[in-house]
């Protein structure tokens, strides 16, 4: 609309209004003539006429499109009302803007991990073939497959197109000229790799057909992550020799920044190289390999699902022996993505969370606009009088509280942009986290949007219609001598505030159980000794430690010189720390007959050196500890914990007993377990405890292991005299970490300490809001009834009768609401212990703390109002209105 | 408001119809349409103000009418109404389209009785 048009629109109106203002005379004068006198004939003229305003304004509408110009006109109007009254609309704005920026900034991390954007071209079609593990509790179904696996089932081309192979979790080595030696985390690939995913390098080439083959296998292709790092952007990088775990690698490409997979951050990429050994039965039992496919033409999710169980069954009973119950699972690309990430249950509980905030801060607003529009009762009866439509007057209120919601997600979008500063500052406790960025991208302004409508729709839809039914009569007339305010209205108020009771009641023990129970498993005992313990982690390469003999060589070497280190009192090497996982193995008992195949055992497998047990802290129950003296020439022996006795021996000696561990390229020698060892929690994160067993470094060298030294001084004061002993042992070798071991704890806790936090703030966010929902509904209508308070002591009432009356109603919402949100709360532990794994949400003492803290909040938002109201001078009272 | 049997409603398009006859004979103001068309009609038809001004506005809007300021019989200021050319057109097509209607529903209703 230009302002030409305005004003000529303008002068159009004005036009009609001289017409119809002189139809009106012209008739008058008419009257007149035939006798009337003049004051009743223009009175009747008028009347006959009709509503002027009206036939006004709907001449107007012939004009405007669509009735835009009338919204505008609310627009407007909505304005000027709320900068006539400051403090409501302050108010308002500000709990709308609380409730969209947590809302938004809690979407933010929605948008960045559960939309990811997907490289390649049509990921739509890509999907995840993995091997599900009917035995594991946690993500049973979104395992690695083996390299034998991947090898018959990638020949099936009828449901994929191709598919490619990637053992995303090696650690190696990276140095070259000019380059200090780095330990780093990189995936082997197929060659086929990239082009399954329809992704092509930034700089170079990919790999190409054969370069999987031994001999052709020395290229690699950057992340652009480590080119900007560690070549600085160098674009001549491409054909460059660099050594990989000390060998020499030729850098064929860079990848394009975009290439991210959530979850999995390799830094750079290698052919994966698979030789006659990968092909046999005993290769089944490593199961390192994420298959990426892409579905054949035509072919829908469910066919593959249905053409990979058949497989999956195929190698169970071709196999049964290491197969077992094991079977074979698709998902598509962004779905087993944000699966196996594991993400989704905290967002989901988060997300609930700040929607339940929404809900309160949205309350509270209704609240102020029912508040609000019982003041504008006379002005909305006269508007109705002068012939505006139910609907017109609805519309007007609902545009107030549209531009109050906008206004509000106008601010809230503001507080949005710091609180995701703050989010992503705390979502860096590991790489994958760290990887994904969280911004205030296109999805997160659509999502603040939508909220604003919603909330706009849901804090005045209500109070608009309520205020609509206005009889013109009665309100014109009573008007003020009212005693109190209607029945209605306070229906509607008891509801919001009860409402709002109820959910924050909800919420506060939901957040508190959930906070309980991970600071339960935070202070949990883990069973072994952590403090003045120092970490390492190393992976000794097949270029330089080929055989096992060179790996016990160098393992003992290490220890020697480790314990010379002044401080350190005694050292030893593990496959796992404790606390940090494990690795799950089958096995079999001597003399036990399996029913069958299904039932296989598991236990978890750790190797360690002698001194482990000391140097952790473990204290033995029974038998004897690993020495010396159990090496690759005496028979094999293992230790066993409680846990294992008590599930595979219940609870009955086992010392003596004979078991075999299905481990890959180990002697299938039986193992006589000569000592138990006391429990050791699986995870610091969780409560469980797995059946395990030691068996001895000497017996059974492993390339990748921990170094454990128990210190007399400050575990990380000597991390550099130990990078010192080992470079003297070999100066290529990096450390992959150096940490305290409650450092290692401390990291294991991931989101947890961020995930307490975030629902900690919105928990007490939520009880400030009600309260302040509260305080102002129950002071609104204390201020409501100061008449009839008025009265009351006019005749003779006291003032602690008058308080206790406040009191007790407003006592009586609380009950009401607190009484809904305890039960809605009730089943919420099996819920939470459900979807959250390894939780254990502890106590039931958090149901009525949070109760008493809840009606204590409650009371005190009463008591203000409470005690105004005894201060009612009855006089004023009475003469006020 | 009760309803007259005696006085029915108008189809849509009559009133504009009436509108556009009663001002080709002569440029009127709103209060002398409303009584020409009244006299006219032998007070068989009543147009209300209600109708009439939201129809005034649409008549302008789509060109068929055109407006200028003028004086009332009393000398008062008010708008005066006049046919556009187009108004003229369009007022030709209506009534013959009517008429085709009209004879429609009488010979309809001329068969109906026998």
């Amino acid at each position: 609309m230009t302002f030409l048009s305005k004003l000529f629109r303008r002068r159009r109106y004005d036009d009609l209004t001289v017409s119809i203002r002189e139809h009106i005379a012209e008739r008058a004068d008419e009257l007149v003539g035939e006798g009337m006198p003049r004051a009743e004939a223009e009175q009747t003229a008028r009347r006959a006429f009709g509503n002027v305003g009206l036939v006004e304004q709907r001449s107007r509408e012939v004009w405007q499109w669509p009735t835009a110009e009338s919204v505008f006109a609310d627009i407007r109007f909505a304005l000027r009302q709320l900068i006539k009254s400051p403090g409501f609309t302050i108010t308002a704005v500000v709990t709308l803007a609380l409730g969209i920026a947590v809302n938004a900034t809690m979407f933010s991390m929605v948008s960045a991990f559960l939309l990811p954007h997907l490289p390649g071209r049509d990921p739509q079609s890509m999907v995840v073939v993995s091997s599900v593990n009917p035995d594991s509790q946690f993500q049973p179904d979104a395992n690695p497959a083996s390299a034998p696996n991947y090898l018959a089932w990638s020949k099936d081309t009828r449901v994929f197109s191709a598919m490619a192979a990637a053992d995303e979790y090696r650690t190696g080595s990276l140095a070259g000229k000019g380059l200090q030696p780095e330990a780093l985390t990189y995936a082997a690939v197929s060659p086929n790799y990239f082009p399954v995913f329809g992704v092509s390098p930034a700089l170079g080439r990919a790999f190409v057909a054969g370069e999987d083959q031994p001999g052709r296998d020395h290229v690699l292709v950057l992340s652009h992550g480590l080119w900007e790092r560690r070549f600085g952007s160098d674009a001549s990088v491409v054909g460059r020799v660099v050594r990989l775990n000390r060998e020499d690698y030729v850098v064929a490409g860079v990848m394009p920044a975009d290439f991210r997979l959530l979850g999995f951050t390799p830094q750079l990429w290698t052919p994966l190289t698979l030789t006659a050994s990968d092909a046999t039965a005993d290769a089944r039992k490593n199961r390192s390999l994420y298959l990426f496919a892409r579905l054949a033409p035509g072919i829908k999710l469910e066919q593959a699902r249905v053409q990979m169980r058949m497989l999956g069954q195929q190698a169970q009973q071709d196999y049964p022996a290491i197969e077992g119950r094991w079977g074979a699972a698709v998902r598509t690309l962004p779905d087993f993505l944000i699966y196996n990430f594991g993400i989704g249950t905290a967002l989901a509980v988060i997300m609930t969370v700040v929607g339940f905030v929404l809900f309160i801060a949205c309350a509270n607003v209704a609240g102020l606009l029912l508040t609000r529009a019982v003041g504008r009762q006379k002005e909305l009866a006269i508007r109705m009088s002068l012939g505006a439509t139910r609907v017109r007057v609805v519309r007007q209120l609902l545009t107030e509280g549209v531009v109050i919601a906008l206004l509000g997600g106008g601010v809230g979008l503001f507080l949005t942009y710091f609180g995701i500063r703050v989010i992503s500052a705390g979502l860096s406790f590991n790489d994958a986290i760290a990887d994904v960025k969280i911004s205030l991208d296109t999805n997160v302004l659509i999502f603040a949007a939508v909220v604003s409508l919603v909330s706009a729709v849901l804090s005045s839809v209500a109070p608009a219609l309520k205020a609509s039914r206005t009889e013109i009569n009665t309100d014109l007339k009573s008007e003020g001598r009212g005693a109190s305010s209607g029945r209605a209205h306070n229906r509607m108020r008891v509801f919001l505030v009860g409402g709002e009771i109820a959910l924050a009641l909800f919420l506060l023990i939901g957040s508190c159980l959930l906070i309980r129970g991970v600071s339960l498993i935070e202070h949990q005992k883990l069973g072994f000794n952590h403090d003045h313990l120092l970490t390492a982690g190393l992976v000794l390469d097949k270029a330089r430690y080929a055989d096992s003999s060179k790996q016990i060589q160098f393992v003992r070497g290490l220890i020697e010189r480790a314990r010379q280190i002044p401080g350190v009192e005694k050292v030893a090497v593990a496959s796992d720390l404790p606390a940090s996982g494990l690795n799950s193995v089958t096995f079999h008992i001597k003399g036990q007959t399996e029913a069958h195949s299904n039932d296989q055992h598991t236990v978890a497998d750790v190797v360690v050196t002698p001194e482990y047990f000391e140097v952790a802290g473990v204290p033995l129950l029974r038998g004897r500890l690993f020495t010396g003296r159990d090496d690759a020439t005496a028979p094999h022996v293992v230790l066993v914990n409680q846990e294992f006795v008590h599930k595979y021996f219940q609870d009955r000696d086992p010392l003596g007993k004979q078991i075999q561990l299905d481990v890959a390229r180990a002697s299938p020698a039986w193992s006589e377990i000569v000592g138990v060892v006391s429990d050791v929690k699986s995870y610091s994160e969780d409560a469980r405890v797995d059946p395990e067993v030691f068996e001895a470094y000497l017996q059974r060298p492993v390339a990748s292991f921990s170094l454990m030294l128990r210190s007399t001084v400050e575990p990380k004061s000597l991390a550099s005299s130990l990078r010192q002993a080992i470079a003297q042992l070999d100066r290529e070798l990096p450390l992959l970490r150096v940490m305290s071991m409650d450092d290692v704890i401390e990291a294991q806790k991931n989101g947890d300490p961020l995930f307490t936090k975030l629902l900690g703030t919105f928990a007490i966010l939520a009880l400030i809001l009600s309260a302040i929902g509260i305080y102002g509904l129950i002071a609104y209508s204390v201020g409501q009834r100061t008449h009839e308070i008025g009265i009351r002591l006019a005749l003779g009432a006291k003032a602690s009768d008058i308080s206790r009356m406040i009191l007790r109603d407003g006592f009586k919402v609380a009950a009401i609401g607190s009484a809904i949100g305890l039960l809605m709360a009730l089943p919420l532990p099996k819920l939470f212990e459900s979807i959250f794994h390894g939780l254990v949400v502890g106590g039931p003492e958090v149901y009525p703390v949070v109760l008493a803290v809840m009606l204590i909040v409650a009371f005190c938002a009463t008591f203000g109002p409470a005690r105004r109201a005894v201060h009612v001078d009855p006089t004023t009272a009475l003469r006020n209105e | 408001m009760a309803k007259d049997s005696d006085r029915r409603d108008l189809f849509p398009g009559a009133l504009e119809l009436m509108i556009l006859q009663s001002l080709r004979l002569r440029p009127m103001h709103g209060y002398a349409l409303v009584k020409h068309i009244k006299q006219v009609s032998g007070d068989l038809l009543q147009v209300e103000e209600g109708s009439l001004y939201p129809a005034l506005q649409r008549l302008l809007r789509e060109g068929l009418l055109d407006s200028e300021a003028g004086t009332s019989a009393k000398g008062r200021p008010t708008r005066i109404y006049r046919v556009t050319d187009a108004g003229l057109r369009h007022l030709e097509q209506e009534v013959s389209s009517f008429e085709k209607m009209f004879a429609g529903i009488t010979r309809v209703l001329a068969v109906a009785k026998t």
